[in-house]
C-alpha cells in the first residue's frame, strides 16, 4: 500500500469516526440542565466537531497535495522506512494472544494460564521448537512471577473461576 | 536550630533510615514495572506503617512515593514503556539513546536529574512554602483550566513532521477519556450499556497498550532484522554521565526544576504534566542540539526528569501548609500524617515542627538512597537489554498483562490494553505520532472538569476566565507557542520549497 493510499484511508477512517461519535454522542447523552450549566455532552461533542474539522483538513490537505504533485507517491515511497510497513498479521495474533490471556486469567487463574500463553506465544509467533526452552521459559516466568508479586509485594494476581491454584 | 538537630537525630535512627531505604526500594520497583504505580506501593504500604513510630512510618511513605516517581524512567529508557505516566515524556529521547547504546548514560542522567530536581524542590519548599501555598491556592477552577490549556498546547511540540496528525492524535486522547461515567453530572457517556466501560478506560491501562503492545509486535514481527537492530543494544557498556555533561546542563535542571516545583504545588496538577511542559521548554528553547530531538538527544532526558522528580517537593507545600494533597499519591500520604497524629494545616510547624523537620531530612536520604541504588543499579539493568529481544517481549507480555490486570482486578483492561496497543502500532505504522494521545488523556479529565465547575461558579458566564489574570496570562502562553508552531512550520516548508526550486533549477 502506498504512503498516500494509506493516508486517504486514515482519512476516511478518521471521518467516518469523527461522524459516528459525534451521531452517538447527540443520539444517548444528555445535554445540561441549563442556566449556564455545560452538560456531560459538552466535551465529547466538541471533540468529535474537532476530530471532524481536522481530518477535512487534513483530506484537502492530501487532494491539493495530489493535484500539485501527481506522481509525488513514488518519492515518498522510497522514504518510508521499513517499520511502516505494518504486520497485520502478527499484530492480529498478538491481540489474539492477550485476548485469550485476558480470558484464560479469569477462568484458570494466573498459574495456569500464564504457563499457557507463554507457551503459545513462543511456539506460534516465536516458532520455538525446543523442549527446554519452551518448558523452561513458560514454568520459569509463572513461578518467577508469583513469587515475586503474589509472595513478596503482596500484589493480587488472577484466581480462576473454573479452577483455582491460588 | 535545636528542634531541626533533634528532628535529624529522629530522622537518622537505623529504623527511620532503614524505612526510608526500603520505601524507596519498592517504589522503585513498582514504578519501574509498567501498570504498578508507586500509588499502589504506597497503598500497600500505609497498613505496614500502622504499628511504626510516626518519623520510620513517615519516611517508609515518603520513600516509596519518591522511590516510585524515579523508577519510572527505568522502562521508560530501557523498553520504551514508561512505568509511570510522569515518566512518558522522558521515553521520546530516552529509548532512542538506549537504541543507540547508551542506555547506562540515559539512565545515570536520568536519576541525577530526578534527584537534583527532587532536592531542589525540596529547598524550595523550605524556603517558601508560606509563599508558594498562598500563591497556589489561589489557582481557582479556571487557572487551573488555563493552565492546563497551555499544557495542551505543547501537543504542537510533539506532533513530528505533521502538526494536523499531530492534533488528530492529541484529540483521539482526549475522546477516549470522555468514555465512562461524568465525573460531575453521573451521566455514562459512550458506554453502550456495558458495565466494564462505565469506569472508562483507565489511563495506565492505555499508557502500558500505548508503548508496551507495539513493542511486542514489533519483536515478533521481523525476529531477524530485530536481532540485528539490538545488536548494538545488547552491547551497551554501563557508562555513567560525565560531571562536566552535568554541570553543563546545570542550568536547564535548575529551569525544569523550578517548573516541576510550581506544577506540583498546583493541587490537581501532576509529573505528567510538569514532564510534558518542561520537554517542550527544552525543545523549543534548546539552541542548535547536535542530536535533534526525537532522536536521543539528552536533554531531553534531562528536562522531564528533573521536572517530575521537583513535583515532589512542589506537592508536599500544599500538603503540609493547606492540607490539600495535590494527586492520589500524595492523599496517601496525607492518610499517613494524620493516622500518626500529625494534621497538616497552618498550625503544623507550631504543633509538629519536630516530625516536620524529620521529613524533610527523610525525603533527603530517600533520594540519596536512590541515587546511589540507581547508579549501582545501572549495570545491572543493561543487562536487561542482552536478553534476546523476542524472549523480552514474551516477558514484558506477562508483565504488562499483570500491571493491567492488578489496576483494577478486571480482565476487561487486558483486552483494552490489547485493542488500544494494535490501534497504536497501526498508527505508529502510517506516521501519526502517538506521544499527543497520551497528553490529550493524561490532560482531558481535569480539562475538562475544571471547565465546566468554573462555568458552573460563574453561573455560566465566560467572564471567570477573561477576569483572572492569571488565567489570560496562561491563555496568552497557549497562544504564543501555538503561533511559534505554525511560523516554524511555515518556515520549513517554505525552506524545503526553495530547496526543491534550486535543485530544479
Amino acid at each position: 500500500m502506498t504512503s498516500r493510499i494509506q493516508e486517504t484511508v486514515l482519512g476516511v477512517s478518521l471521518l467516518v469516526l469523527a461522524g459516528c461519535w459525534i451521531w452517538l454522542v447527540i443520539d444517548t447523552i444528555p445535554p445540561g440542565f441549563g442556566d449556564g450549566e455545560i452538560g456531560p455532552r459538552a466535551f465529547p461533542l466538541s471533540f468529535g466537531v474537532i476530530l471532524l474539522a481536522l481530518t477535512v483538513l487534513f483530506l484537502l490537505r492530501l487532494i491539493l497535495r495530489r493535484n500539485a504533485d501527481p506522481n509525488g507517491d513514488a518519492a515518498v515511497d522510497a522514504e518510508t522506512p521499513a517499520v511502516d510497513r505494518p504486520s497485520w498479521l502478527t499484530a492480529l495474533t498478538v491481540l489474539g494472544e492477550i485476548a485469550l490471556y485476558g480470558y484464560l486469567l479469569e477462568k484458570m487463574g494466573f498459574l495456569l494460564a500464564t504457563p499457557a500463553i507463554v507457551l503459545l506465544a513462543m511456539f506460534l509467533s516465536l516458532r520455538v521448537r525446543s523442549v527446554p526452552k519452551l518448558l523452561g521459559m513458560s514454568l520459569g516466568l509463572t513461578v518467577g512471577c508469583w513469587l515475586i508479586f503474589e509472595k513478596v509485594l503482596g500484589i493480587h494476581l488472577a484466581n480462576g473461576i473454573w479452577v483455582n491454584l491460588g | 536550630m535545636d528542634i531541626f538537630l533533634q528532628a535529624a537525630a529522629h530522622a537518622l535512627t537505623p529504623p527511620a533510615v532503614a524505612a526510608v531505604a526500603l520505601g524507596a526500594f519498592v517504589g522503585l520497583i513498582f514504578g519501574s514495572i509498567p501498570g504498578l504505580t508507586f500509588t499502589v506501593a504506597l497503598a500497600l504500604a500505609l497498613p505496614i506503617t500502622f504499628s511504626m513510630d510516626p518519623v520510620p512510618a513517615i519516611g517508609l511513605l515518603l520513600g516509596t512515593y519518591i522511590g516510585g516517581m524515579t523508577g519510572g524512567s527505568v522502562s521508560a529508557i530501557l523498553l520504551g514503556i514508561p512505568g509511570t505516566p510522569s515518566a512518558a515524556a522522558t521515553v521520546i529521547d530516552g529509548y532512542p539513546m538506549t537504541k543507540r547504546g547508551e542506555a547506562s548514560i540515559a539512565l545515570g542522567t536520568a536519576v541525577i536529574a530526578s534527584v537534583f530536581g527532587g532536592i531542589f524542590s525540596l529547598i524550595v519548599m523550605i524556603v517558601s512554602v508560606d509563599l508558594v501555598s498562598r500563591l497556589a491556592i489561589g489557582f481557582g477552577p479556571a487557572e487551573i483550566f488555563a493552565l492546563v490549556l497551555f499544557g495542551m498546547s505543547t501537543i504542537c511540540g510533539l506532533c513530528g513532521d505533521s502538526l494536523i496528525k499531530g492534533l488528530i492524535s492529541g484529540v483521539l486522547g482526549l475522546m477516549i477519556m470522555t468514555i465512562g461515567i461524568d465525573a460531575i453530572d453521573g451521566v455514562p457517556r459512550m458506554t453502550f450499556g456495558s458495565i466494564n466501560l462505565l469506569q472508562g478506560v483507565n489511563l495506565l491501562v492505555a499508557m502500558i497498550g500505548l508503548f508496551a503492545v507495539p513493542f511486542i509486535i514489533e519483536a515478533f514481527s521481523d525476529r531477524s532484522a530485530t536481532r540485528d537492530e539490538t545488536k548494538g543494544v545488547a552491547n551497551a557498556r554501563a557508562e555513567l554521565p560525565s560531571p562536566r555533561m552535568m554541570v553543563r546542563n546545570l542550568w536547564l535542571m535548575v529551569r525544569c526544576s523550578v517548573l516541576g516545583t510550581g506544577i506540583g504545588a498546583i493541587p490537581g496538577t501532576g509529573g505528567a504534566i510538569a514532564a510534558f511542559l518542561a520537554y517542550d521548554h527544552v525543545k523549543r528553547f534548546s539552541k542548535k542540539p547536535k542530536t535533534p530531538f526525537g532522536k536521543g538527544n539528552i536533554e531531553g532526558v534531562i528536562a522531564p526528569e528533573s521536572a517530575n522528580n521537583a513535583v515532589t517537593g512542589g506537592t508536599l507545600i500544599p500538603l503540609l501548609s493547606l492540607g490539600i494533597p495535590g494527586d492520589p499519591a500524595t492523599a496517601i500520604v496525607l492518610a499517613g500524617l494524620m493516622i500518626h497524629g500529625i494534621t497538616p494545616g497552618p498550625a503544623l510547624f507550631m504543633n509538629h515542627a519536630g516530625e516536620v523537620y524529620s521529613m524533610y531530612v527523610a525525603v533527603v536520604i530517600a533520594y540519596v538512597w536512590v541515587l546511589g541504588l540507581q547508579l549501582i543499579g545501572i549495570r545491572i539493568f543493561v543487562h536487561v537489554l542482552k536478553i534476546p529481544r523476542d524472549l523480552l517481549a514474551v516477558v514484558v507480555l506477562v508483565l504488562c498483562a499483570i500491571g493491567a490486570y492488578s489496576i483494577r482486578n478486571s480482565a476487561f483492561d487486558i483486552y483494552a490494553m490489547g485493542v488500544i496497543g494494535v490501534l497504536a502500532y497501526v498508527l505508529v505504522a502510517i506516521r501519526v505520532p502517538i506521544t499527543p494521545i497520551i497528553l490529550g488523556m493524561v490532560l482531558g479529565p481535569t480539562l475538562e472538569n475544571e471547565f465546566r465547575t468554573a462555568m458552573m461558579l460563574s453561573g455560566g458566564s465566560a467572564d471567570i476566565f477573561l477576569t483572572s489574570p492569571t488565567a489570560l496570562f496562561f491563555f496568552a502562553l497557549a497562544l504564543l507557542v501555538i503561533g511559534l508552531q505554525a511560523a516554524s512550520e511555515l518556515k520549513l516548508k517554505r525552506k524545503s520549497r526553495d530547496k526543491v526550486e534550486t535543485s530544479d533549477a
